[in-house]
């Protein structure tokens, strides 16, 4: 039996449903996940490039919060070793929008003076429903019950202590970058030359060569340092991102009236941006974009050897969470498959100290000293698989036994990859040629 | 090939570039040493030629032009043009000029914002939680920023834009200056409204789902049928009325089965014509000249025009720049609207030109 119940003042439904209006911008459904201290709300998009999640904290943003799990239940949770509990579900967001829409009218009778929600799971109970009770002026008191499903739920891994470049600023000066952009634009490319920073706005979408006038208004801001709050970026280095998704957040950031910190290394590797703001974290990790040159390569080398030492902060850890899929049958992504192993690298494991499996399994994914393997293909599609994140089911950045299950198959690219350094073969050669020389063989 | 100007009042700009992508996209741009030429010819719906001296949009003394064919014709995309004139709101210096990049022509505009906001990022005092990361200058202070618009143009030959020629209009029966856009707009969106109400009904006789907004019969027989089916699809809208004679006098209506319904303006000035559109030894056998000898409460000294409602709003979108409008009576044939910018009246070049063709009865 897990049981989740939560009360929310009218200040925090208004947030809530500013919330659940962010994440319908990156998917039609939301995932919660519930734990002892904190309700996340959580959103992947459908080429999951980007993550948006926002943390809710049982103290500062529910008038009262309480969860309880317990492992004889059928649910989606998880039982994690240090004996955290965790439920987690997924919900369409329409309908919880449409709940929560415009009821928090001060001006009415019947405005909404307390919301709870609540959620019982037990295993002999058929339904899942997530129901939700309004408690409005004059004695209304409006229920609603939505059916929820279970899900496999990931979430993208950002090590911020990694970050090599972070700025900080109002999202109404973001704002106003924004606008100057066309409604057409898809992406977005930041940049920092000389002290200033230049917001580039244009669209990778492949247009006929006869129709010159739908080629999209390419539009560049550059704004001075001094705009920032913080400026901590490396110079010269292209990074871009996808507009839309920075929309999303600019405009959510300006209604919660929180400075966003933009933090990220290099191109093709996720940047995330973050803002906190009464009782809510909100986190969004998306994919970048970018080429590294020659140059940028040198001056971001300098970075590289600490980043590589374990998993890094772009390093998605793909547990499979084999609880929920358990009822889950078709895993809304199978990690594995979506980013394939790199190929055969000499470099790769130059300046790794001989780390365990499951950090050798990270850095197959995302090694730091292999982000030229990812250039050619970046004008390509949005698609490619550059651009999507490694996601970690379980949303704990520890890595539990599991993955151990999973890690055979990593092995041999990881073996053949140490092989790689002297030859072409996919063992690794127990002699050197000089020492077979000689027998007629090898001559 | 070369074209370098300071924008001198984008406002305008703005606002006619705003005015023009009504009507249509594509928009061929035509760059000649004392004037630009803008001209949008859709495939259906009102033609547009607009005349805007060089001084009128840009610094004169900044403007520079070099072809060998003594003009830079260019096919733009006028929405495009008009929503990067946006970013020049507030800006201290805006330049436009002909580029190219990756051998892809280009007009880029490029802004220097001095002052883009106050400022003042009062966020510092407001959130508790953020304000130990600050870091950067919030006070209030100068901000420079510098905004370049690319947008792809296509450079036209003059060979191709030589087939490309105004329409040539009989001798208008009518000329009368017609009054406030604003008025006129609001009053004719209010006709469109209640014709399209009437014929959204008609939609529902033949099977499309809808809520009933009307008292529609089916003794509704479409009266205009065959205007409405003659292509226009989607942006085809209800016809109005519109006639005017040369006594002051213009009256807009709007009649379908259901309604008759007219608005008539009286006391407007028939202005005299412009002698570089007629020429004198025809003035005295001019057909508005024999208009005005007739009575003033005669039927036949009206000349009428069928227009579509949709259309008609379009063109009106003019108004944002509270132009003068001299609008000319063919009866029966179309109309044509002679658009004098304000600051421009008396001179001749300052004119957008739309030519409105009457549907049929």
């Amino acid at each position: 039996m897990t049981s989740l119940t939560l009360s929310l003042g009218p200040p925090a439904l208004i947030k809530l449903h500013d919330a659940l209006t962010c994440l319908s911008k990156f998917s039609d459904t939301v995932a919660i996940e519930a734990e002892h201290s904190v309700l996340r709300l959580s959103a992947l998009n459908s080429t999951k490039t980007a993550f948006a999640s926002f943390v809710c904290e049982k103290d500062s943003f529910f008038e009262s919060y309480s969860f309880q799990a317990h492992a004889d239940g059928r649910g989606s949770y998880q039982t994690q070793s240090q004996g955290s509990e965790r439920f987690f579900c997924q919900i369409l967001i329409r309908a919880l929008l449409s709940i929560f829409r415009g009821r928090v009218d001060r001006n009415k009778d019947t405005a909404v003076e307390r919301c709870e929600m609540e959620i019982h799971e037990d295993s002999n109970q058929a339904e899942c429903r997530l129901t939700v009770k309004m408690i409005c002026g004059l004695g209304v008191i409006k229920s609603y019950k939505l059916t929820y499903e279970p899900a496999a739920i990931q979430h993208a891994v950002f090590d911020r202590s990694k970050t090599t470049n972070q700025w900080t600023a109002d999202p109404r000066f973001l704002k106003q970058i924004i606008d100057h952009f066309s409604m057409s634009a898809e992406q977005l490319d930041i940049c920092a030359e000389a002290g200033k920073a230049t917001f580039t706005s244009f669209t990778t979408k492949i247009t006929e060569g006869k129709e010159v006038l739908k080629y999209p208004v390419h539009t560049s801001v550059t704004c001075d340092r001094k705009d920032f709050e913080e400026f901590l970026i490396e110079e010269n280095m292209h990074i871009a991102i996808n507009l839309k998704d920075f929309k999303a957040v600019v405009a959510h950031a300006e209604t919660a009236n929180a400075t966003v910190t933009a933090r990220y290394t290099l191109p093709c590797k996720p940047m995330q941006l973050a803002y906190e703001f009464e009782g809510i974290r909100a986190e969004f990790t998306v994919m970048t974009r970018g080429e590294v040159d020659g140059e940028e390569v040198s001056s971001a080398r300098a970075v590289i050897p600490q980043l590589s030492q374990r998993p890094t902060a772009t390093a998605p850890a793909t547990t499979p969470a084999p609880i929920s899929l358990r009822r889950n049958e078709t895993p809304r992504v199978a990690p594995s498959t979506e980013m394939p192993p790199p190929p055969v690298r000499a470099r790769s494991t130059m300046d790794r100290p001989s780390a365990s499996a499951s950090m050798d399994f990270d850095s197959l994914f995302v090694p730091h000293d292999d982000d030229r393997q990812w250039d050619e293909m970046n004008d390509e599609d949005e698609e490619e698989p550059q651009d999507i994140l490694g996601w970690d089911a379980s949303g704990q950045e520890t890595f539990e036994p599991v993955l151990r299950d999973i890690e055979p198959d990593f092995s041999k690219p990881a073996a053949s990859r140490k092989g790689g350094d002297s030859d072409e073969m996919g063992l690794p050669p127990t002699q050197r040629m000089s020492q077979v020389r000689g027998f007629g063989l090898f001559d | 090939m070369r074209f370098r100007t300071q924008l001198k009042d984008t406002k305008t700009f703005s606002k006619l570039t705003a005015s023009l992508s009504s009507l249509g996209k594509v928009c061929w741009m035509r760059l000649e040493y004392d004037v630009v030429r803008f001209t949008i010819i859709p495939d259906q719906g009102t033609q547009v030629w607009a005349q805007i001296p060089v001084d009128t949009i840009f610094e004169e003394n900044t403007y520079e032009m070099e072809s060998n064919s003594e003009a830079i014709n260019i096919e733009i995309n006028i929405s495009n043009l008009n929503r990067a004139l946006r970013s020049t709101f507030g800006s201290s210096q805006s330049q436009l000029r002909l580029t190219k990049k990756d051998k892809m022509p280009l007009l880029a505009l490029t802004v220097l914002s001095t002052d883009w906001t106050e400022g003042n990022m009062a966020l510092a005092t407001e959130d508790q939680d953020q304000s130990s990361e600050v870091t950067g200058d919030r006070r209030a202070r100068e901000r420079e920023t510098r905004i370049t618009q690319e947008i792809p143009i296509k450079i036209l030959h003059e060979s191709a834009v030589d087939g490309l020629h105004e329409p040539h209009c009989p001798d208008p029966d009518v000329h009368i200056i017609l009054p406030g856009l604003a008025q006129l707009k609001s009053i004719s969106d209010r006709f469109n409204r209640l014709a399209s109400t009437d014929s959204k009904s008609k939609f529902q006789q033949t099977g499309m789902v809808g809520a009933v907004e009307s008292s529609t019969t089916g003794a509704n027989s479409n009266s205009n049928a065959p205007t409405s089916g003659s292509g226009l699809s989607s942006s085809s809208g209800p016809k109005l009325e519109l006639s005017a004679n040369m006594h002051g006098k213009l009256k807009l209506a709007i009649v379908t089965d259901e309604l008759r319904i007219a608005s008539v303006w009286s006391a407007l000035v028939n202005p005299p014509l412009d002698p570089a559109h007629i020429s004198e030894q025809q003035l005295s056998q001019l057909p508005s000249e024999r208009m005005r000898g007739v009575g003033e409460d005669d039927e036949s000294g009206w000349a009428k025009v069928r227009i579509d409602g949709k259309d008609w709003s379009r063109v009106l979108s003019v108004g944002r720049l509270s132009p003068k409008v001299v609008a000319c009576f063919i009866n029966e044939t179309a109309l044509v609207l002679y658009v004098y910018l304000p600051g421009s009246w008396n001179g001749e070049e300052s004119c957008l030109t739309y030519y409105i063709n009457s549907f049929a009865a």
